[in-house]
């Protein structure tokens, strides 16, 4: 027998029934079931199952994350060196991103974990996936620089407040990783924000080398002067077209690159994981609002309005939101018809929140937790509509 | 003529396909009638353990309606009568003995066919015992000979794995076949007689009575499918239907004036090494079926597709409606180590999660839950299968909420409990259990009042 399953198969007796930890037994059938899946057979009709289950579904979104963690390292390390003005060599650059990165995925396991046992063994149920999900994209979305209390503490309100207490995985009706994200933004505005945070400098450095830029291209966009000035002063501060798509600037850890959200987007799309309609109803709404934003911009509107409506797709954490948060099947619409609604909400108010929203620099989380609320009431209407085609049979 | 395509569904990609031909069985020792899975029906003893009964003998009737009996599929003498859990009668074991004495029972020619009044034609079929095979929409509990359906569909075929092919019954039967259709056509305005529109293998004799022809996938053939699919409007909810086989065994009954006994059943799956029809009798015991025919000791017997059909074991007896016997692994150890992270080239799915979505060779489905319990995520794949286009998902939360009307809404009546919406889950919840229970528990409260 393979040692791994004896290792499990000697330590069942304590979580089972009568053991000296039945209590905690979710906590040992979720690692279990990673290693071996269970022997459980059907009892009612239909006899065969699908081999698909949450953990498969929720893994697959996790690998297609970790793309980003690369990312994500590679860019926190390249960014702090630039900062501080020190050579940029591949291998110390990715030990600094390892430095600052997984500090912040531990602390965010650790207690997203911890909370989804404890409700697990009082309710009585399994571990559910949803969980691990949340917490790859929690620290995505963060600085680099943000203490690592305040990632227990987002953690913390996402998990328990955004999801547990509503029934836990699949009773939620808001993403829990951007609930958690959302509190931290609106708990500590002033730690959080800014264009100090998303970049870490080293060796006790207090302001970055010169000729460093520390502007979010959203807070470049934002603060342009005179209209028809946006992309120059993106491209004054080294913001061009590759460099926004690779994502390698200051920004959330590995939220910035939307090269790799589109990749994300594509795979989870092909193996049937995220829901294409979303993505491009995400997609259509930000173009068609920046287009119309382009159309009624005028000699004394923000120069925000005349950005091309491309770049809000490539910009900021949009693409990944719209791959990985948007697509999140229960916090989103449900039915067919109000997916393609509820993506076109999020565009929508994801560009209208940045351009009109000066407090907000970036607005996609945001807008994603704002139409998470209105999802019920577009599914309702929709069923609404189609079981009024149906040939009633009572 | 029509055919008709029906979208949704899903064909799983099962392997162990049986063969065409036919091997005749011996006749078996030991025969049982088992009321267990015939639906709503409160079975009354007529016979005690140790009589001695005759061909056709009625075993039992129904509480409701006494009128509905069924009869002995052999003759002999009552061996054994089992009971379940909450005494629920679980088989009727009739030890035969060598000549078999028949009861004898109206006999019906085919130019009386024509001129029979409707009414002695069902007293026929009722007392012939063979009642329960015409089923009504939408519970599928026997008609209720007092309404006139507006439609009777029989179904030749099934797209469900695996079942007999109507090709194989219907062979050399086609003179008894078109006289049950004549029979069925005095019960109702309309009978169709539907097919599959491609892989059409029937004789020609039997094309020309194809009415309506289905395109799609499992499960297009089911009557209530099809029924979904055609109706206009309320009115053809309550049709009625049969199944191809049993159409033989109603034609059986009216001309010969003897209980039919002779059932054609196929033995298939991928647990099972010979995989073809055999001609036996009606209550026929698994083990004469599967004996000596299997791969492996762990497996599991379904009566039925693998879909719908139950479990059995090589210690019951066939159902008064089944024509199939599917072996699949029992699957009941554990998976491979860290299956979860691996591509699955073997492992069937609906979704595109494995990588056995890159071949179209034919797998190995088992009897494992694959998964734990979970709260349901809306991936909305329920729904996708859905052949009569219900949102199983919203369905089934509207019946835990007690929600009768909302459910109703949402076409609970439609359902045709395919059980594909319980297959695909990835949350392992039970929709078609849940569905079919609360139809159940509405048409009893229903017959109430």
């Amino acid at each position: 027998m393979n040692p791994i399953e004896k290792f499990f198969d000697s330590h069942r007796k304590h979580f089972e029934k009568g053991g000296r930890f039945e209590r905690w037994y979710p906590f040992f059938e979720s690692i279990e079931s990673v290693f071996f899946a269970p022997a459980r057979v059907t009892r009612n009709t239909p006899s065969v199952r699908d081999h698909l289950d949450v953990k498969r579904y929720m893994l697959l979104v996790i690998v297609a994350l970790l793309p980003h963690y690369a990312f994500g390292v590679f860019n926190t390390g390249y960014q702090a060196h630039l900062a501080s003005g020190l050579p940029i060599d591949l291998f110390s650059v990715v030990w600094t991103g390892l430095k600052y990165v997984v500090p912040i995925v531990v602390v965010t396991y650790a207690v997203g974990f911890m909370w989804e046992t404890i409700f697990a063994v009082v309710r009585r149920h399994e571990i559910s996936e949803g969980l691990f999900v949340t917490c790859a994209l929690f620290p995505l979305t963060l600085p680099p620089t943000i203490p690592l209390w305040q990632v227990a503490l987002g953690i913390s309100f996402g998990i328990v407040i955004g999801k547990e207490i509503f029934g836990g995985t699949g009773r939620n009706f808001l993403n829990p990783a951007l609930t958690g994200r959302a509190f931290l933004y609106f708990a500590y505005p002033v730690q959080i924000s800014g264009d100090a945070v998303w970049t870490a400098l080293l060796h006790g450095r207090q302001v970055p080398v010169d000729g460093f830029t520390g502007a979010t291209p959203l807070s470049v966009s934002a603060t342009v002067e005179k209209l028809g000035d946006v992309h120059n002063a993106l491209l004054d501060s080294g913001y061009g077209f590759w460099k926004l798509l690779l994502g390698y600037y200051p920004g959330s850890i590995g939220g910035t690159t939307a090269l790799l959200g589109i990749a994300g987007a594509a795979f989870l799309i092909i193996l049937g994981i995220a829901n294409y309609r979303i993505i491009f109803g995400c997609i259509l709404g930000t173009l068609a609002t920046g287009l119309l934003l382009n159309l009624v911009a005028t000699e004394s509107s923000m120069p925000f309005l005349s950005l091309n409506p491309f770049y809000h797709l490539i910009i900021g954490g949009s693409m990944f939101a719209y791959a990985y948060m948007a697509t999140d099947p229960v916090s989103a619409a449900h039915m067919n018809g109000a997916r393609w609604v509820f993506g076109f909400g999020c565009g929508v108010l994801t560009v209208l929140i940045r351009v009109f929203n000066p407090a907000f620099p970036e607005g996609v989380g945001l807008a994603v937790l704002f139409m998470n609320l209105f999802a019920p009431l577009l599914d309702h209407i929709e069923t609404k509509f189609r079981l009024r085609k149906r040939i009633p049979n009572v | 003529m029509n055919t008709i395509r029906i979208p949704n569904g899903y064909n799983l990609n099962l392997g162990g396909r049986p063969s065409a031909d036919v091997e005749s069985l011996p006749e078996p020792a030991r025969l049982a009638l088992v009321p267990e899975h015939i639906p709503f029906v409160k079975p009354r003893l007529s016979v005690a353990v140790d009589q001695t009964v005759q061909l056709g003998a009625p075993l039992m009737e129904d509480k409701r309606n006494a009128s509905v009996r069924f009869l002995s599929p052999g003759a002999g003498r009552i061996a054994e009568i089992n009971f379940g859990p909450r005494r629920v009668i679980q088989e009727i074991v009739i030890e035969r003995d060598a000549k078999e004495e028949p009861v004898m029972f109206e006999r019906i020619t085919e130019s009386e066919l024509e001129t029979i009044p409707r009414d002695r034609l069902i007293d026929a079929i009722l007392t012939g015992g063979l009642w329960p095979l015409i089923r009504e929409l939408p519970y599928r509990d026997y008609a209720r000979m007092d309404t006139a359906p507006p439609l009777i569909i029989v179904s030749l075929g099934s797209l469900e794995p695996f079942q007999p092919l109507p090709q194989v019954y219907l062979a050399g039967k086609e003179t008894l076949f078109e006289y049950g259709l004549k029979a069925l056509r005095r019960l109702a305005p309309q009978v169709h007689v539907c097919a599959p529109a491609t892989g059409n293998s029937l004789p020609s004799r039997l094309s020309t009575l194809v009415t309506l022809r289905y395109a799609g996938r499992y499960p297009a053939h089911d009557p209530g499918v099809i029924l979904y699919r055609i109706k206009k409007s309320a009115e053809l909810n309550r049709a009625w239907y049969i199944a191809g086989q049993d159409v033989l065994l109603l034609a059986h009954l009216l001309k010969t004036g003897t209980y039919p006994t002779e059932r054609n059943i196929v033995l298939a799956g991928p647990a099972a090494a010979t995989r073809k029809h055999f001609l036996t009798r009606l209550g026929v015991p698994l083990a004469a079926i599967t004996g000596g025919r299997t791969k492996d000791a762990n497996l599991r017997h379904i009566q039925g597709g693998v879909l719908t059909g139950f479990t059995g074991s090589d210690g019951t007896y066939l159902g008064f409606f089944e024509s199939a016997v599917n072996l699949l692994p029992e699957g009941n150890r554990k998976g491979e180590l860290l299956g979860l992270f691996r591509p699955g080239f073997r492992r069937p799915s609906y979704s595109r999660a494995f990588a056995s979505k890159l071949s179209k060779a034919e797998l190995v489905y088992d009897c494992n839950i694959h998964g734990g319990d979970r709260a349901c995520i809306a991936c909305g794949y329920c729904a996708q299968v859905c052949p009569v286009d219900i949102f199983p998902q919203f369905a089934y939360k509207a019946v835990l909420a007690g929600e009768v009307e909302e459910s109703l809404e949402h076409g609970l009546l439609d359902c045709v409990e395919c059980g594909l919406c319980s297959y695909v889950c990835p949350s392992k919840i039970e929709l078609a259990q849940t569905l079919r229970k609360a139809r159940a528990d509405y048409y009893i409260e229903q017959s109430k009042v």
